[in-house]
């Protein structure tokens, strides 16, 4: 018996012994310098008025938001307090009472009240004369802010959003200091001043920006790095080779399969590959004014003339897309169930039954083989250009004759808003994902709905299921719109959802990916393990 | 003397006026504007009231020869405005980058200056012999190859059999010398050496002239040392339109690097240049081309200066 005892004791050691490594592995080490790519430069500092992800890669380690989305889900749909502690909601939906965190500090050493946060989000709610504020119509259903002491902030809404936590879990609303932005409103735009995980080092432009760890963080023990440092390199291939050669170690935007392979076969173990479906997606808008896509069979034909699954496999070697996918993200909580999916236009797996409908209905809509048409696309590398060509080809198995125009990328945003042309690539990339901030541009009167359609319909279903408050009523909502959207009126054609990529130094570690590339930037969870 | 000083500085201003309109009005003949493309980007959803707006602030909502009398009058007072898309002095902007591109330009000038008189004159006097013929070789391949090119083959090379890449940012000369030539030889070698072939063709040509001249003749036939022929009377006549070519190339490096600086990722002048003209930034194309013309026209004017100089018959003509 002691025999056996002694032998199991042993195991029991020689496991631990095996395992105490990794162990020590997986635990957060403190100290060094995140050196990273961003392909992109802030125009200003002030995350309320820009929405590139030039700034919030560089510049969000410096802020703290009311609520943020959880640095460890991949989906990345789940808000968690980063300022707020915690939070109740009114019975009838419409007051949200978050509890402030306390003894947190501005970089200047002043502690931060509810005050801050009020004064913050009515910057972003009901901006000065002369300020922007490019997120103030994406929270019409707040009526107003409060702040009734220093631990508690006070949201009232005008009616029940579903969606209302995860907005303000975004990744642009940088809680401000409230005397710096009553004295100044424009302040922000060329200064950091915030309580995030690292406070300003420099910037230089065209060149890098630094950012140094705050001592006083107010989570205790974090942030990890001693200070990052963010380079701006906006040619690919020195992203590649910046990489490549270990002088960055990642880029939080995404590189292309190639690129990913490359990088991959040069740095072997030295290197980890995290992917994701992305939150961005090329699909098709056709001019609603100009015949013959004002009929919705001509409309459906083009969607039933692409054989998505086949084309995933072929694009997803060489461009950023993969996931055949609906308005929403696949694999987030709102994603279409792919026996639903299936069911739509153009989605179902037999490709010569779906064609054989397409031709049926260009005949009944009195399109004559052989018809030609331009499509425009937009002159960037990735993933337009091999999606268009994939588009002309699949559209001439139906008979089409298209020709593809690249339009210059900065002439192409002004093309599509002055409705210069008959099908054109339209595109779309969220900083979350979440109907209520995917879809609205696909109502008759939202700004971008390029293709001009007034669907009355859509417009009722989507203000219906914002208001939704039992998650299965919104779903049903949600097919509707979806059927209507891509199937019955076919106002758009959804082409395949973009796929992100992120190779990265084996070294850096507690990122974890998700389907925005604007999202987990504040890199308090990042560390280094050599 | 003075009076051709004069005129050829009074030439300038209508250069850089006609500069400045040229300029003016082509950029805003390409389609879209600052405030379109800063709010198109991923999202492409931002409200036509605030694209309405931001137009007004900036000023793009006025006619345009209000636009072009205020910004014409600005320039008169060397006050290029502030970038549209940063909303920072031009000034700013530009003086950041100046440093790097300036450097640059100056050790792509020493390399190829290095390379092409020595090479030009060789092959001068060993006309059609193999070192003319080397020579040639060498400087019509820095013809046929452009800089950037020879600047990614570098970066391969320096990645895959090195394993090392030259520093991503910009460290200036005076705080460490060794980061700040680690990261810049190699773009002045590749600029360096296509500039020099053009260099080396012209010394070349120029010294193969000037050899059959009389004088050189009566030098060589009262007994004087070759190389005092080539140094005193040959070269110092031969260099005039290589020195022309080599202050237009230098001109043209401040601004004029743009894929190379994209290739070694450079914070310089020229790639400020290919986001102002992305960002469709107006005032700040407006000013890099003024700048860069009217480095051109200073250049030139002082190309002027030490013709006259070093040619007694333009200053006495």
């Amino acid at each position: 018996m002691r025999r056996w005892s002694t032998v199991l004791i042993i195991l029991t050691l020689a496991v631990l012994a095996s395992v105490w490594p990794l162990a020590a592995q997986d635990k957060p080490r403190n100290g060094g310098e995140l050196i990273f790519v961003v392909p992109s430069e802030p125009p200003s500092y002030d995350g309320h008025q820009e929405e590139t992800f030039g700034v919030t890669h560089p510049i969000a380690p410096h802020y703290n938001t009311l609520l943020r989305v959880d640095p460890t889900d991949k989906t990345g749909t789940k808000p968690v307090g980063d300022l707020a502690e915690s939070w109740t909601v009114s019975k009838d939906q419409l007051t949200y009472t978050f509890k402030i965190r306390k003894g947190v500090k501005f970089h200047d050493g002043s502690e931060l009240t509810s005050k801050d946060i009020k004064a913050s989000y009515e910057k972003i709610l009901h901006p000065p004369a002369g300020v922007k504020s490019l997120r103030k119509e994406a929270y019409g259903s707040i009526a107003s802010v409060d702040a009734p002491d220093p631990t508690t902030f006070v949201i009232k809404l005008r009616y029940p959003e579903s969606s209302i936590l995860l907005n303000l879990a975004s990744p642009w609303n940088f809680i401000y200091k409230a005397d710096i932005i009553a004295k100044d409103p424009h302040w922000y735009e060329k200064n950091i001043m915030g309580t995030g995980p690292f406070k300003f080092g420099e910037h230089v432009k065209g060149s890098h920006w630094v950012g140094k760890k705050n001592p006083d963080y107010w989570d205790k023990g974090k942030p990890y790095l001693d200070s990052y440092r963010a380079i701006f390199i906006s040619n690919s291939s020195a992203q590649v080779a910046a990489i490549r050669g270990e002088r960055a170690m990642i880029q939080f935007r995404g590189f292309s399969p190639p690129e990913r392979d490359q990088l991959v076969q040069a740095l072997g173990p030295k290197i980890s590959v995290q992917e994701s479906p992305w939150d961005c997606l090329n699909f098709v808008s056709m001019h609603h004014e100009k015949k013959p896509f004002d009929d919705k069979r001509v409309r459906r034909a083009l969607s039933l003339a692409l054989d998505r699954y086949e084309g995933s496999k072929a694009l997803s070697k060489i461009t950023l897309v993969k996931d055949v996918g609906g308005i929403q993200v696949p694999g987030t909580p709102w994603a279409t169930p792919p026996a639903e999916l299936e069911k739509l236009a153009g989605f179902g797996h037999d490709t010569a039954k779906n064609r054989a409908e397409a031709k049926r209905l260009l005949k009944e809509a009195g399109v004559p083989d052989g018809f030609a048409f331009t499509f425009k696309n937009r002159g960037i590398p990735h993933p337009y250009e091999p999606l268009g060509i994939w588009l002309i080809d699949q559209w001439r198995q139906i008979g089409l004759n298209v020709k593809m125009e690249m339009i210059e990328a900065s002439a192409y945003h002004p093309m599509l808003k002055r409705g210069d042309f008959e099908v054109a690539m339209d595109f779309q990339c969220g900083f979350i994902v979440e109907p209520d901030l995917d879809l609205p541009r696909f109502l008759s009167t939202s700004d971008a709905n390029y293709g001009r359609h007034k669907d009355t319909l859509i417009d009722d279903l989507f203000s219906r299921q914002g208001r939704a408050t039992d998650p299965e009523e919104r779903k049903k909502l949600l097919r509707q719109i979806e059927k209507r959207l891509l199937d019955d009126e076919a106002h758009v054609i959804y082409t395949l959802q973009w796929h992100r990529i992120i190779p990265h130094l084996a070294k850096v570690k507690g990122w974890t990916i998700t389907p925005s590339h604007y999202l987990n930037n504040q890199l308090d969870t990042v560390w280094l393990s050599e | 003397m003075w009076k051709y000083l004069l005129k050829r500085f009074l030439l300038m201003i209508p250069t850089l006026l006609g500069v400045a309109i040229v300029t003016f009005t082509l950029i805003r003949v390409i389609p879209g504007d600052v405030v379109e493309l800063r709010y198109s980007g991923d999202r492409g959803a931002v409200s036509q009231d605030i694209i309405d707006k931001e137009r007004a602030r900036i000023g793009l909502n006025q006619p345009l020869w209000r636009q072009f009398t205020s910004w014409i009058l600005g320039v008169v007072r060397l006050d290029f405005g502030t970038s549209m898309w940063t909303g920072a002095p031009i000034w700013e902007e530009v003086r950041l980058r100046f440093a790097l591109s300036m450097q640059v330009a100056i050790m792509a000038t020493i390399v190829s200056v290095l390379l092409a008189i020595p090479l030009g004159v060789l092959a001068a006097l060993k006309q059609d012999t193999w070192i003319d013929y080397a020579v040639r070789l060498f400087s019509i391949a820095g013809l046929a190859t452009p800089s950037f090119w020879l600047g990614i083959v570098a970066i391969l090379v320096m990645l895959i059999v090195f394993k090392w890449l030259p520093p991503m940012v910009y460290t200036p000369f005076w705080v460490n010398p060794w980061q700040n030539l680690a990261q810049l030889i190699w773009p002045a070698l590749a600029v360096g050496y296509r500039y020099s072939a053009v260099a080396t063709r012209m010394t070349r040509s120029a010294m193969l002239e000037v050899l059959r001249e009389d004088y050189i003749r009566t030098a060589r036939a009262k007994g004087l040392m070759q190389k005092l022929i080539l140094s005193r009377h040959a070269l110092k006549n031969a260099i005039l339109p290589v020195m022309t070519v080599i202050a237009i190339e230098f001109a043209f490096l401040i601004g004029g690097l743009v894929v190379t600086e994209q290739v070694f990722n450079l914070n310089g002048l020229g790639l400020l240049f290919v986001q102002a003209v992305a960002h469709r930034d107006y005032t700040l194309i407006q000013a890099l081309v003024m700048l860069v013309s009217g480095f051109f026209i200073v250049v030139n004017f002082f190309m002027d200066v030490v013709y006259a100089y070093v040619d007694p018959r333009i200053r006495y003509r």
